[in-house]
């Protein structure tokens, strides 16, 4: 059986359909009580599905070895003992132990801003607590090279994504120009609305921009053979791994990421290893590409991106600070949030958008020449990325909402309590384009940082 | 004397979908844990999802006034308190005796569990492919109205509402009123 990133198994599946009250989609298809199957057509592999499935595999003398078989095949770790439900994400953390098990690789882990409030959920300790040096020192005994971060790369994103919204605004480019690092947000635009697909902007996602870096820059100054460099990315996303398969993404002359896992898979990798997670000491992550400032960080929640972007377009506009650094008018949960800011010689006008339902009206109006907008964050999971598919999934379903708000607040203590907040103020991205990429779209940029959509819409019958 | 039943879960066929939320939420209401990552042991539930041809339905204790479960229990590990039939399963030798008597099939013999771990037995082995292995220590296990909350967790889960506590006594006395009611007297 050849699995897709997101699956329903029809031997366990109960056709309840609750997965389909949370696919943004609906792409799950079948009636009731029978099971169910994925159109992979409509999929945006969000993974919400597996996040909500009951339906789990009762364990018995009688179906051990069936079940054994399904573990394996869904690409479970032997050891991992939590049960198996229908709808599942297929797995890569035994490829990953093998590549940290391959002493000719050179092993490069990347994780995402919304890992750090909810691994430690998967190890008992409180909803939404914030622990990244916890995880850094996991990922230290996992045994990888380098411990960089995905924020490093959102940083980055700032400073292209900003600079290209600049850039349409004052030289009349198309409006609304729309964030692209949801993957499974841009892979509807693909499927759905291909005709608007020059509104997304032409930014690789951190994770992408962040594993080019890694293979290019970061493998002059580690001085590795880019060709032994293995790039893992531990993001909160079911949709991470398509993002890294799509076959444009290897500017930097190899694939860029090389693999993805989700933070459930983490946690598993951690206990597979018999890690003492809740006591470890907190370590730091690598530098010069595991640095980060408070801007990346909020990239995990609903409107962080816009909070970053405005953060650091202000100033590049302005050539002033930003009065306040905290943008609460954009902060909050499910829907749309709309806001105009203020600048000397205008009025930018932005939206941020959670719930991948909630942006088709967006859509819709731009096709009709009825939409003012400029700037459009759009996330597909319900609250951005702390609510992504491949997070830990909570048993009961009624824990989902307030797990999403301390989530949500862990990720926004993290970003106060950081030292240097704006993007654009991260040393270590200053020194990135000094000595690499010499300026935001720059000709190097151009090449390693931006990409192109493709258009995946089937032809009507 | 005050008039005094036992109440229980019932079900509703018709909005049941058969999802399982109860099962797991039955299963959380009695293990301290919040994602399914933490657990360790095999998902035992007290509320059991049955598939017929056109319906789906969750079938639980009835908490019987003269419970046939306690009167067979030889240990007296089986109590009707505080209008509930109670399974001590500290006590539980894992007889079946209240398997073998239970009209609902609504008691399980799963395996004993504590902080993630299975409890194994202190004596008794049983022969495994590689010589003698250590044997799990089972018990009886049925619905005991999640006295420790307030409300019962599978009810509480239920997307469809499809579960309510059936009070007799209240109920009695509400079908009486819609009764008269209806009379248009």
């Amino acid at each position: 059986m050849s699995l897709g990133l997101v699956n329903i198994d029809k031997d366990l599946c109960t056709g309840c359909r609750q997965c389909e009250e949370v696919c943004p989609v609906n792409a799950i298809k079948g009636e009731v009580g029978n099971p169910q199957s994925i159109d992979y057509d409509i999929c945006v592999s969000c993974g919400q599905c597996i996040q909500v499935c009951n339906a789990y595999a009762v364990e018995n003398k009688e179906n051990k070895d069936m079940i054994t078989n399904k573990r394996l095949e869904r690409g479970l770790l032997k050891s991992v003992k939590e049960p198996i439900f229908a709808a599942f994400n297929k797995g890569n953390a035994v490829k990953v132990k093998e590549a940290l098990n391959n002493k000719e690789l050179f092993t490069i882990v990347q994780c995402a801003p919304a890992v750090r409030v909810s691994l430690g959920e998967e190890f008992g300790l409180e909803v939404g607590s914030l622990t990244p040096g916890k995880m850094s020192a996991a990922l230290r005994i996992l045994g990888f090279n380098r411990i960089y971060d995905t924020n490093f790369g959102a940083d980055l994103t700032i400073l292209e994504e900003g600079s290209e919204l600049i850039k349409r605004v004052t030289e009349g480019g198309k409006l609304p120009m729309f964030t692209s690092c949801c993957p499974a947000w841009v892979k509807f635009v693909e499927q759905e609305y291909p005709e608007l697909l020059s509104h997304l902007s032409s930014c690789k996602s951190p994770q992408q921009m962040a594993g080019t870096i890694f293979k290019t820059y970061g493998a002059k100054i580690d001085e590795v053979n880019p060709v032994k460099i293995y790039n893992v990315a531990i993001m909160p996303c079911t949709c991470k791994q398509f993002e890294c398969d799509r076959e444009e993404m290897q500017d930097s002359g190899f694939k860029d990421v090389d693999i993805v896992i989700t933070t459930r898979e983490f946690a598993q990798l951690i206990r597979d290893k018999e890690i003492d997670f809740e006591n470890l000491e907190d370590e730091e992550f690598d530098l010069p590409l595991g640095s980060y400032t408070g801007a990346g960080n909020i990239f995990g929640v609903t409107g962080g991106v816009m909070e970053a972007a405005l953060r650091s377009g202000y100033e590049m506009i302005t050539k002033q600070s930003i009065p306040t650094l905290e943008l609460n008018f954009i902060r909050g949960g499910e829907g749309i949030r709309v806001a105009e800011v203020e600048l000397p010689d205008m009025i930018l006008k932005v939206a941020v958008i959670s719930g991948l339902k909630n942006v088709v009206e967006v859509l819709e109006n731009i096709k009709r020449g009825d939409c003012d907008f400029d700037f459009v964050e759009v996330m597909t999971c319900p609250e951005g990325c702390v609510s992504g598919g491949g997070q830990p999934k909570f048993i009961l379903a009624e824990d989902r909402k307030s797990a999403f708000m301390s989530r949500k607040k862990g990720i926004y203590k993290h970003d106060s309590e950081l030292k240097i907040r704006k993007s654009h103020e991260n040393p270590f991205i200053k020194k990135l384009y000094k000595e690499f990429l010499i300026e935001p779209l720059g000709e190097k940029s151009h090449h390693l940082l931006h990409t192109k959509f493709v258009s995946r819409k089937k032809e009507e019958m | 004397m005050e008039l005094k039943s036992n109440s229980f879960v019932v079900g509703d066929s018709s909005k049941c979908v058969g999802c399982k939320a109860c099962e797991i939420a039955c299963f959380k209401a009695h293990n301290k844990l919040v994602t399914v990552g933490n657990i360790t042991t095999p998902i035992i539930s007290r509320i059991h999802v049955i598939k017929g041809n056109n319906f789906t339905v969750p079938v639980q204790c009835r908490h019987c006034e003269d419970a046939p479960c306690a009167k067979a229990c030889s240990i007296n590990a089986i109590k009707n308190e505080d209008n509930s039939i109670i399974i001590d399963e500290k006590l539980c030798i894992g007889c079946k005796a209240c398997v073998v008597v239970c009209p609902f099939g609504a008691i399980e013999i799963g395996t004993k569990c504590k902080d993630g771990k299975k409890v194994m037995q202190k004596v008794q082995k049983e022969f495994a492919e590689e010589g003698l292995e250590q044997k799990e220590e089972k018990v009886a296990y049925k619905c005991d109205l999640c006295k420790e909350q307030d409300e019962p967790a599978c009810i509480k889960a239920c997307p469809k509402n499809a579960l309510r506590l059936f009070d007799v006594i209240e109920e009695k006395r509400m079908r009486n009123i819609k009764a008269v009611n209806n009379l248009k007297l």
